[in-house]
């Protein structure tokens, strides 16, 4: 009876040593493969160079991803390249129509862009 | 039963570190560029306005003079000082002679005028009040009375040594209040504040945050 309750334990250990790594390299090698969630990352402690360039790489293996061109067009406008920022907004927005994230970070940027294009025109016509 | 216990954790904590939320939260800063960029200068001098029509409870040339005098003091990074001149009518400001003779010797330096007028007006409207407690659904029809004060300001810009118009952009601005006793010079503080804001806002440029979403996919 004890050498059965021993080996039962034994057996439950040795599954959760095994189980343990295997979780923890699930994730790491997860997140080193998946160049958005990378680019998030760097995104959220100010790094937005690495972001970019986290970003760039993601679309490269799938132009498809509106997520990646959604958040490049973020940190493009972090980085006030607005051209860049817009076209990368209207890839995202035509790939995701219906993502209220996406139309959400439009919208604004929109509102932001006409209200500079206002006060261009306004200095313009002061001069 | 411990055991699964143990178990349970683990895959919760499996699916903690492993799932996540489909998007993220990041504060983007949106800076405007001021449309006139009153920091080039070294010095303003606030002189007097034209007042196109009096307000009847307080000197309003003074008052708007001092309250600018004082915002521009505490927000802006040139020296702020006021003078007194006399306008002889309205169409002053195109005169380059007249404001070039007022600092001739003087760089970088900005006049800051302007025309002011202050309206006050009382609205009368039918309104419907609830009669009494006991009959919640029953309306009685009253007369409310309403204060309207209006300020219309037009600022002017001129460079001192020039005499040219910088800058010039006017205000309108309207408050009402439903206390009767509620007098001039208390509201003027009030709409004084919101075009302060406004001209401020041209004149500096302006920072505010906004929200981004980044999407994980």
């Amino acid at each position: 009876m004890k050498v059965n309750t021993m080996h039962k334990k034994f057996t439950f250990y040795l599954l959760a040593l095994l189980f343990l790594p295997l979780v923890f390299s699930y994730c790491s090698a997860n997140l080193q493969s998946n160049q958005i969630q990378f680019g998030i990352t760097a995104a959220q402690r100010g790094l937005w160079d690495e972001a970019i360039f986290r970003w760039k790489k993601a679309v490269q293996s799938n132009p498809d991803s509106s997520a990646a061109h959604n958040n490049l067009a973020v940190a493009y406008e972090i980085k006030r390249n607005w051209d860049e920022a817009k076209k990368e907004y209207e890839t995202a927005l035509k790939l995701s129509p219906n993502n209220s994230h996406i139309k959400a970070n439009f919208e604004n940027f929109m509102k932001n862009l006409e209200a500079r294009e206002e006060d261009d025109t306004k200095k313009k016509n002061e001069k | 039963m411990k055991n699964n216990k143990f178990i349970l954790i683990l895959f919760l904590l499996f699916f903690a570190s492993c799932s996540s939320v489909s998007y993220f939260r990041v504060d983007v800063e949106i800076s405007r560029k001021a449309i006139f960029d009153i920091n080039q200068f070294k010095e303003i001098i606030v002189t007097d306005f034209f007042i196109k029509k009096e307000s009847d409870s307080f000197d309003l040339n003074q008052e708007v003079v001092n309250y600018f005098t004082t915002q521009m003091k505490q927000n802006l990074k040139p020296e702020v000082s006021s003078r007194r001149i006399s306008f002889p009518n309205e169409e002053i400001f195109k005169d380059k002679s007249f404001w070039k003779s007022i600092l001739p010797d003087s760089q970088e330096t900005v006049l800051f005028t302007g025309t002011v007028d202050y309206l006050e007006e009382v609205r009368k409207a039918i309104v419907q009040t609830k009669k009494k407690r006991d009959e919640a659904f029953s309306r009685d029809k009253a007369i409310e009375e309403r204060r309207f004060y209006t300020i219309n300001l037009n600022f002017y810009f001129i460079d001192a040594q020039t005499g040219e118009v910088l800058y010039t952009q006017a205000f309108k601005e309207t408050q009402g209040y439903k206390n009767p006793k509620q007098t001039g010079a208390f509201a003027f503080y009030d709409l004084a504040d919101t075009v302060k804001v406004k001209l401020f806002n041209n004149v500096l440029g302006t920072a505010r945050t906004q929200k981004r979403y980044l999407i994980k996919d």
